[in-house]
């Protein structure tokens, strides 16, 4: 069945380019959400039907490693996956978000046949 | 760290980088880099700050039509004025460009914080270095203008 899909970045834009990388690479998902930062992602989780999460890192109000930190002690959403994509891909924060559940990262820039590659397998 | 020199060069592969990728607009770098450019006019100026082991800024200096045609191009819609999708949009160059300097500088990540991206636009701004920086700032070529990726990094 296909996954819905929540995106989470403070940029409109950016979210607006995901969808459509996704659409371009002609992955198969569900409904796609969005949020504006961590604490918005949190709460859609509680409310929505959402397999798969796409973060960014650097946000406001709550970061993504802020937002994998909380979801984690949240037992009704915390076995649902994240995958970052950022601007920041430091081996530093990457390990850091790895360690509190994140199942990958992209980095930005990145073209659909990049999201098709990374994230094909995971849809 | 790494010289100037060999930040630009790495600079202008990103540049050209997130505009055929993500912008789907093709430019090229216009020549050698220039030290100052004089008041921006009818632009826009997208910009993030490094604090940490760097400390600096920085920026990209659209004017308008410029970065109205690189709005429509990565948003895949028409748009017609200086408005919250453009900010967005510049705002979100800066950082992808952003992101990859500290890349440049240090491929650890947490010696250096990126800050939140932020824009400036107006019919006439200045954006002034500090006198203790080093700067650098690099001409485009689009197929709609010039614009310029600005870099200032403190001694």
């Amino acid at each position: 069945m296909a996954k819905n899909v929540l995106l989470v970045d403070d940029s409109s834009t950016m979210r607006k380019i995901i969808s459509r990388s996704l659409r371009q690479a002609g992955l198969d998902f569900g409904e796609i959400y969005e949020a504006g930062d961590g604490q918005e992602a949190l709460a859609m989780l509680e409310k929505e039907a959402i397999d798969i999460v796409l973060s960014d890192i650097n946000m406001p109000n709550m970061n993504g490693i802020e937002f994998l930190r909380e979801k984690a002690n949240r037992p009704g959403i915390k076995d649902i996956p994240v995958f970052m994509i950022s601007t920041e891909t430091g081996e530093d924060i990457i390990g850091e978000a790895k360690s509190l559940g994140a199942i990958g990262a992209l980095k930005k820039p990145f073209t659909p046949e990049k999201v098709n590659e990374v994230l094909g397998p995971l849809m | 760290m790494n010289s100037f020199a060999e930040i630009n060069d790495k600079l202008i592969e990103s540049t050209i980088e997130i505009f055929t990728g993500m912008v789907m607009m093709e430019v090229a770098s216009a020549g050698d880099p220039l030290e100052k450019i004089g008041p921006l006019k009818k632009s826009i100026t997208g910009m993030v700050g490094l604090a940490g082991t760097h400390k600096g800024v920085l920026a990209v200096h659209f004017p308008n039509e410029v970065a109205l045609a690189v709005t429509s191009n990565f948003l895949g819609m028409e748009v017609g004025e200086i408005n919250e999708d453009v900010q967005d949009a510049i705002g979100e160059i800066a950082n992808m460009l952003g992101g990859n300097l500290k890349t440049i500088l240090s491929d650890r990540g947490r010696d250096i914080q990126l800050s939140l991206p932020s824009t400036i636009f107006g019919d006439e701004y200045a954006f002034s270095s500090q006198a203790e920086s080093e700067q650098v700032i690099l001409p485009f070529q689009s197929p709609n203008g010039m614009f310029y990726v600005e870099v200032e990094l403190e001694r």
